[in-house]
């Protein structure tokens, strides 16, 4: 029996266990855990050929497909850390981000062949993998073929588990793109609590729905192969339907289903969920944002059997609370908590000024433990504003990374969650939460989404805008939504100007682009 | 031949402006990212004004809408039964 303390020892101890069980699918591939096994010793060999060491970097840059267990797996494999790229992202970001931590290969697939020659002169690409011999590009690349002809036993390479693992890239708050760097810990911390707060088993199905840039994703691949589960992988197409999204599910019998909101959303609204059979899903997880309570209430008496679950953490500290939802009453939209923190992190509550709160004051919420990220790559200047730190006993000091977010603990012991810190603006000399004028909003049984936002005004103060969907068939005028919100809101906190839209701009994560909402505003005010 | 046309068009002109030169019709359009959830949407809102008839939720499903060549046939199928 081996002691599990790398992200990657589960497959291999799976190899062994259930050689033949589905580790992972795709449409109609599959591959059981000892190919899976094989194929990543595979390319961690053929990478430790090419040079690859200990904590180097190598980029991942396709559409889902098999391989990408495969890809992720072999880079960990090789005692490297891999760094997932939004295949749909423009090329320029791409690029920062190869050079920004040096990418050395990237593994890809012939659907992004088209701007790999800009991406290779504008970068220190060593060599592409995964695509066949191609005399345009100017660096080797190598195909899958040849690949799986290396020798399929585990390369043997040292690690220790704080070496780093993975990178996942969010946008800045000052719109350059940051590294959060995680290591085989703290991706393992995530993982092994997942395991056990949702009892997952061998006989799980669970789905892929996030893009591997986005760190749910690091559930569905780390927490299946920990319980020797099957990890299924929805294909991207799929996801922009919302009624084939809900017969993926039927088909491939999802037990444990994980995705943003939005996603769920949409199948509740258009993906005919009644007359599916989801008689499988036992778990519906969500993360991401907070799910606006009327949709989530209609999603529960969809499907009464399933248990719905609101994780709640930012990339930086993987998942740090959660919250298993209790039946909703009818008469209030109220947002559900976002819960208790997990039993393996530590929690802390501050003001303004640093000094720790007692329960039910408002403050940002700092979190401890063992799935906080190792730091931002290349910026220690982010890293060391990024964390907190406080004296204990007079020996020693603990380290605290600072969400960022307003929290508030509930006499039952659950947080609710207030807000971004910076989403709380002055307008008028009046303290506004954001997210409070978007409840209001949202609580007019014809608005279906969201979204409030500051723009700027000539007296250098800011004036809230707000833009919403309506429901399907709804009419709502700019007047009707004011006379809803002048009962809920100071009038101070009423937007200015409330635009009707049809959809959101949205990032590629899914969840509402509220930059995006606002750049518009200011260019048209 | 027509509705494939108006079709690619549409998709070529409106919703992947600026980022295709052109479009093959049996491109896969989803998987591609040439269309998102939000293009989606309005594809269809642009195919019920245009051909005058309501796609059903149960339609858009990615037999239908994963190329032109689907969707127009998909389309031309519609239109011939209601006729």
């Amino acid at each position: 029996m081996s002691y599990r303390y790398l992200l990657h020892s589960a497959i291999y101890e799976n190899a062994l266990l259930r050689p033949r069980h589905p580790a992972v699918r795709f449409q109609k591939e599959e591959l059981t855990y000892d190919q899976l096994a094989k194929n990543s010793a595979q390319l961690g060999n053929f990478l430790v050929d090419l040079g690859v060491k200990r904590g180097d970097r190598v980029g991942i840059y396709m559409n889902k497909n098999i391989n990408s267990a495969v890809a992720i797996y072999g880079i960990l494999s090789a005692g490297a850390a891999y760094v997932p790229l939004d295949p749909f992202a423009p090329i320029d970001r791409l690029i920062f981000v190869i050079n920004d931590c040096q990418i050395r290969f990237l593994i890809t697939n012939e659907s992004r062949k088209d701007n790999l020659k800009e991406i290779i002169e504008k970068t220190t690409l060593e060599g592409i993998i995964g695509i066949q011999n191609d005399v345009e590009i100017n660096v080797p690349s190598y195909s899958w073929n040849q690949i799986f002809r290396h020798p399929s036993s585990q390369p043997s390479i040292n690690l220790v588990e704080q070496d780093l693992a993975y990178i996942l890239y969010t946008s800045g708050s000052t719109g350059t793109p940051k590294g959060i760097m995680h290591t085989h810990r703290s991706g393992l911390s995530f993982a092994e609590w997942a395991v056990q707060t949702y009892q997952i088993s061998s006989s799980d199905h669970i789905s892929n729905h996030a893009p591997l840039h986005f760190d749910l994703s690091t559930f569905d691949f780390f927490a299946a192969a920990i319980a020797g589960a099957t990890t299924v992988i929805i294909p991207e197409g799929i996801t922009k339907l919302p009624a084939s999204m809900a017969r993926w599910i039927q088909d491939e019998k999802i037990t444990i289903w994980y995705s943003v909101p939005f996603a769920l959303i949409q199948m509740l609204e258009r993906g005919g969920l009644d007359s599916k059979n989801l008689s499988s899903l036992r778990w519906v997880l969500f993360a991401g944002e907070p799910f606006p309570t009327k949709h989530l209430r209609n999603l529960m008496k969809t499907l009464p059997w399933a248990r719905f679950s609101n994780l709640y953490g930012p990339t930086e500290t993987n998942v740090c609370t959660y919250y298993h939802v209790a039946p909703l009453s009818e008469d209030s939209d109220e947002p559900i908590p976002i819960g208790i923190v997990c039993e393996n992190t530590e929690d802390l509550v501050i003001d303004t000024e640093g000094k720790p709160l007692p329960d039910g004051q408002i403050g940002e919420l700092l979190i401890r433990g063992g799935t906080v990220m190792k730091g931002y790559w290349g910026r220690p200047d982010l890293t060391e504003k990024g964390f907190f730190r406080r004296s204990m006993f007079g020996y020693c000091e603990d380290i605290f990374y600072r969400t960022g977010d307003l929290v508030q603990k509930m006499p039952d012991g659950n947080y609710k969650f207030l807000g971004r810190k910076d989403r709380q603006i002055k307008t008028r000399g009046y303290r506004v939460e954001l997210d409070e004028v978007e409840a209001a909003l949202l609580s007019h049984p014809a608005v279906h989404e969201a979204a409030a936002y500051p723009v700027p005004d000539v007296e250098g103060s800011n004036l809230i805008e707000a833009a919403i969907i309506l429901v399907q068939g709804e009419k709502l005028s700019e007047d009707d939504i004011v006379k809803h919100l002048s009962g809920r809101l100071p009038n101070y906190a009423i937007p200015a100007k409330i635009v009707i839209s049809d959809d959101f701009p949205r990032t590629s994560t899914g969840k509402i682009n509220r930059r995006e909402l606002q750049e518009r505003a200011i260019k048209n005010f | 031949m027509e509705t494939q046309m108006i079709i690619n068009n549409f998709i070529l002109n409106e919703l992947a402006k600026g980022r295709k030169k052109t479009i093959n019709n049996d491109e896969d359009l989803l998987a591609e990212g040439i269309i998102d959830s939000l293009g989606i949407l309005q594809l269809v809102a642009f195919i019920e004004e245009k051909f005058n008839f309501t796609v059903p939720d149960e339609d858009v499903v990615i037999e239908n809408f994963m190329s032109v060549n689907a969707l127009s046939s998909y389309l031309d199928q519609k239109l011939a039964a209601k006729h």
